[in-house]
């Protein structure tokens, strides 16, 4: 028997995403992927960023930190470093993570910092109506671009092999039970995952967008070795397609591993008493 | 004549060893007893520029770097016009130089009439005679004015041995042998003209301490599990204090990859329920206040250090400046509550940065601790009994309001309560769950937009303000209660104001000065008490466009109580002198 059950993961708090967005199918894997580590709720924080993809945070009956616009993943590592026994889940946009909070995630990637980062694409900002977002696709007209968009679409994938983040996979909203799966995968990595979360907005991009992702997706077949960075690369820069799953992935030590050996290394040293720190302004 | 207190300024370029001698000379004074005051100041190259040091030895305590200098030292005077307003000096100042130098004396900019007492020596000379390199000048220096002036001798070869202690034997000797080489040239070939002798009696050696130090061990002594910070100057040793020790007791340290993500993540790590910090300057302080801002909101206990530099922009990296004032009080857009609290000396940092995590972890508020490059780099003798083990109950303090087993029943996370402080849980305590957000929310962290809600928080928040000023009463004052001039200064101001007073009292103006440690929330009480018997107030600051007299102006009606203002305000650079701030004083005087 499990302790824990889908319902322990729910707050009481009612989403209030627009019907039919991708966000619902992305926290559904959530609490599913959470039932099945059987993660104890007190010691879960899910640290959120701003967009509607935020909210996702104040749906948890875990501990839940909304923070500012583009900041999930330094709040998110003050909190994992700050007590290692927590399981530490970002969630955020794609505004939020590739635009305005860009330049955190290879810092994160690169340090290792044991915890999962689910960033939920729509390709648009949602919350503040329809503006282009880092991932919109090139000519399509938004708020922001009347016109068409301009700039060229980012490739998250790609930037975070790049990045070398030690656990790089993509999903599709809709596709619950493979999110579940992933999601589960990332959360038991030792090291920093990050999961790309097709995640459909209705709202602002229209309903079509669930076919686009679903016809343009493709699960990576089982005998995939994601170990291989070549490989990787050649799915992420195969824009064609996009492949739901682990894409890349790389066991090498966490942030908290190596500041351990540090922390032996100094201790070594000498450990002084409060007062005794005092020796080191004595002329 | 035997003085027991005496300022020297040494000058040069960076390969003349300038900070070392300076260094070497003033761990010397402090192993004999005497109190110091040191002050470095580099030209804008980042290594190997011209580099002088200002330092003051005393038998009793000082408080300012001395405004002009009793002797003066150049190894280069091609490289001293740079500090000529830094280093101003006495009528019957001692010059001490180089006889190698050849740099032309009417390009010197000293009047003549400070001329007369010159020392040209050849350092160069016995340096190369007693240790076959040119190198050793700066030693073979010390030992010249160590014997000149009668500084002190036997512990500066003590402090060699200490100082080279992990170097080969040969390095001390070389060194001893430099020192003994100027002072026997000083003994044997030489007559001194000028009566100026240092004469001290030892004391118990003393410690020393830079600014940035103490906030460092003072964050340490009450208890920082979590520092995270991007270097920037002047700030950068205080991260680099915590790196050396911090991990020693199991803490965590992390460079991240700006300020903004500093001031996340120890709030992250503050909601996990972590006595957490970070130190910065300027242009990174500006980056810091969306997120101080969200520290307000979300209540979490953080310390931010800013070591105010010259502004605005990159400003002055290596020069002080109290101008961020308004920024820390009001900067973050909203009404955003955070206490901040300033350090007026060396010591004083240690103090005001155990009170910041008082404060921070009982009132779960963002407390900015508002230093300056002045305090932060300057070096100061500290008596090591001042620290105690009880300092500040910071045991007491050490753990932040949690809730109780029932109180968990119906967490309230924002519980509403009279002094503002609600009960914290962090990830770990079971049925503590709840959310914090930086969007206005209810007792239980819900999203609300309700206007009654953010009222209600918003008073909650400031409520803590009432509380502090009931709890705390403490303000410095110099001078007699019974003063008509009063001074209102506050940060590293105070070492200027407070001799200043003594010396005007000692003269027979009566003053009295207070100096704020508690800068915001407001202490009203002790003020009211002080501004009472005065007449003319003078309200002295290092910030051109006058933001403390604003801010006081703001909570104080002045003119109700037949108080007229005279603001004194200058942009920063140079630190004030006792001097200036003594002549203001002689002008209010005349005023009726
Ligand atoms: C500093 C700052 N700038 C701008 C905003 C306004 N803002 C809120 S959410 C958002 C974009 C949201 O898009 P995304 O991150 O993709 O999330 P989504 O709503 O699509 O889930 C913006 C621009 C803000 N809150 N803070
Ligand atoms: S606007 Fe788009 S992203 Fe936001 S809730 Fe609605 S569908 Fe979802
Ligand atoms: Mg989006």
């Amino acid at each position: 028997m499990n302790k824990y059950t889908v319902k322990d993961y729910k707050s009481s708090a009612k989403p209030i995403w627009c019907p039919g967005c991708g966000d619902y199918g992305v926290l559904n894997s959530l609490y599913k992927a959470f039932e099945q580590l059987q993660i104890p709720p007190h010691k879960a924080a899910v640290i959120s960023g701003i967009g509607c993809s935020g909210r996702l945070s104040g749906y948890m009956n875990t501990y839940g930190f909304n923070g500012v616009h583009g900041r999930v993943l330094p709040v998110a590592t003050g909190v994992k470093m700050a007590n290692l026994e927590n399981t530490v889940i970002a969630v955020g946009g794609d505004g939020d993570g590739f635009s305005i909070g860009g330049g955190h995630i290879m810092h994160a990637a690169r340090k290792n910092i044991d915890i999962t980062y689910i960033v939920m694409d729509n390709g648009i900002y949602g919350l503040t109506k329809g503006q282009a977002s880092p991932t919109t696709p090139l000519g399509i007209p938004t708020k922001t671009t009347y016109y068409g968009n301009v700039g060229t679409t980012f490739n998250p994938i790609r930037t975070l092999i790049a990045y070398k983040a030690s656990f790089v996979a993509r999903i599709f909203s809709a596709n619950i039970k493979h999110s579940v799966d992933i999601i589960a995968q990332a959360i038991e990595h030792k090291g920093f995952s990050f999961i790309n979360a097709l995640s459909p907005c209705v709202t602002f991009r229209g309903k079509d967008q669930y076919d686009y992702f679903r016809n343009k997706s493709m699960i990576i077949p089982d005998d995939y070795d994601p170990t291989d960075e070549v490989k990787a690369f050649d799915y992420a820069n195969n824009e064609d397609t996009l492949e739901l799953g682990i894409i890349y992935k790389q066991n090498r030590p966490t942030y908290d591993e190596v500041l351990d050996t540090v922390r032996i290394k100094a201790k070594k040293e000498g450990v002084p008493s409060k007062l005794g720190l005092l020796h080191d302004f004595e002329v | 004549m035997a003085r027991n207190n005496i300022v020297l300024g040494i000058a040069g370029s960076g390969g003349d060893g300038i900070i070392t001698a300076g260094d070497l000379l003033m761990k010397a004074a402090s192993h004999d007893g005497l109190f110091v005051f040191m002050m470095k100041s580099f030209g804008p190259q980042i290594r190997g520029g011209e580099s002088s040091i200002r330092l003051r030895m005393s038998e009793n305590p000082v408080a300012t770097q001395g405004d002009k200098l009793d002797i003066l030292v150049v190894l280069n005077w091609k490289d001293f016009p740079r500090f000529k307003l830094e280093l101003l000096l006495e009528d019957d100042v001692v010059i001490v130089s180089d006889s190698a130098d050849k740099f032309p004396e009417e390009d010197i900019p000293i009047e003549k009439s400070k001329m007369k007492n010159w020392y040209k020596i050849p350092m160069a000379e016995i340096a190369q005679e007693s240790s076959g390199t040119t190198q050793s000048k700066n030693i073979v220096m010390l030992g010249i004015i160590a014997e000149l002036f009668n500084l002190p001798k036997e512990a500066l070869k003590e402090i060699i041995k200490i100082r080279f202690a992990k170097k080969s034997q040969e390095v001390i000797d070389s060194n001893i042998n430099a020192i003994n080489a100027g002072q026997n040239y000083i003994k044997n070939s030489f007559t001194k003209k000028d009566s100026l002798e240092f004469a001290y009696e030892k004391q118990t050696p003393k410690l020393v301490m830079e600014g940035n130090e103490a906030i460092a061990y003072g964050a340490m002594y009450a208890g920082l599990d979590f520092f995270a910070g991007y270097p920037i100057t002047p700030s950068s040793e205080i991260m680099q204090w915590i790196g050396r020790f911090l991990p020693k007791y199991g803490g965590t340290i992390i460079q991240m990859e700006d300020e903004i993500a500093s001031i996340n993540a120890i709030i992250g790590a503050s909601f996990a329920g972590k006595k957490s910090m970070t130190a910065t300057s300027g242009p990174g302080i500006s980056l810091m206040n969306e997120g101080l801002g969200l520290a307000s909101i979300t209540e979490l206990p953080i310390v931010v250090i800013n070591v105010q530099r010259g502004g605005p922009s990159t400003g002055l990296p290596t020069k002080t400046e109290q101008s961020d004032l308004m920024q820390a009080i009001w900067g973050s857009h909203g009404d955003s509550p955070k206490v901040v609290i300033a350090p007026s000396d060396v010591e004083d940092c240690f103090d005001s940065t155990v009170l910041a995590f008082y404060i921070a972890e009982k009132y779960q508020i963002p407390v900015i601790v508002l230093s300056d490059g002045f305090i932060g780099t300057r070096k100061e003798s500290v008596d090591p009994t001042r620290f105690k083990d009880e300092h500040y109950g910071f045991k007491k303090t050490n753990q932040r309001l949690t809730p109780t087993k029932i109180e968990l029943v119906d967490y309230k996370r924002f519980k509403y309560s009279i002094d503002g402080i609600s009960p914290v849980s962090y990830p770990g305590i079971e049925g503590g769950e709840h959310q914090t957000a930086g969007i206005e929310h209810d007792e239980y962290g819900r999203p609300s937009s309700d206007v009654d809600v953010h009222r209600d928080m918003t008073i909650k928040r400031h409520a803590k303000f009432k509380a502090i000023k009931e709890e705390f009463n403490f303000d410095r004052f110099y001078g007699p209660d019974d003063a008509e001039i009063g001074i209102v200064a506050w940060g590293s101001t105070k070492g200027a104001v407070k001799e200043a007073v003594m010396k005007a009292n000692a003269s027979g103006i009566k003053v009295q000065a207070i100096i704020p440690q508690i800068i915001y929330p407001f202490l009203v009480k002790p003020f009211i008490n002080f501004i009472k018997t005065k007449k003319n107030i003078m309200i002295v600051e290092m910030a051109y466009s006058g933001p403390f007299a604003k801010y006081l102006k703001g909570f104080i009606d002045f003119g109700k109580y037949g108080v007229k203002t005279f603001p004194y305000r200058i942009p920063g650079g140079a630190p004030f002198t006792v001097e200036e701030i003594l002549n203001k004083i002689k002008e209010v005087a005349k005023e009726k």
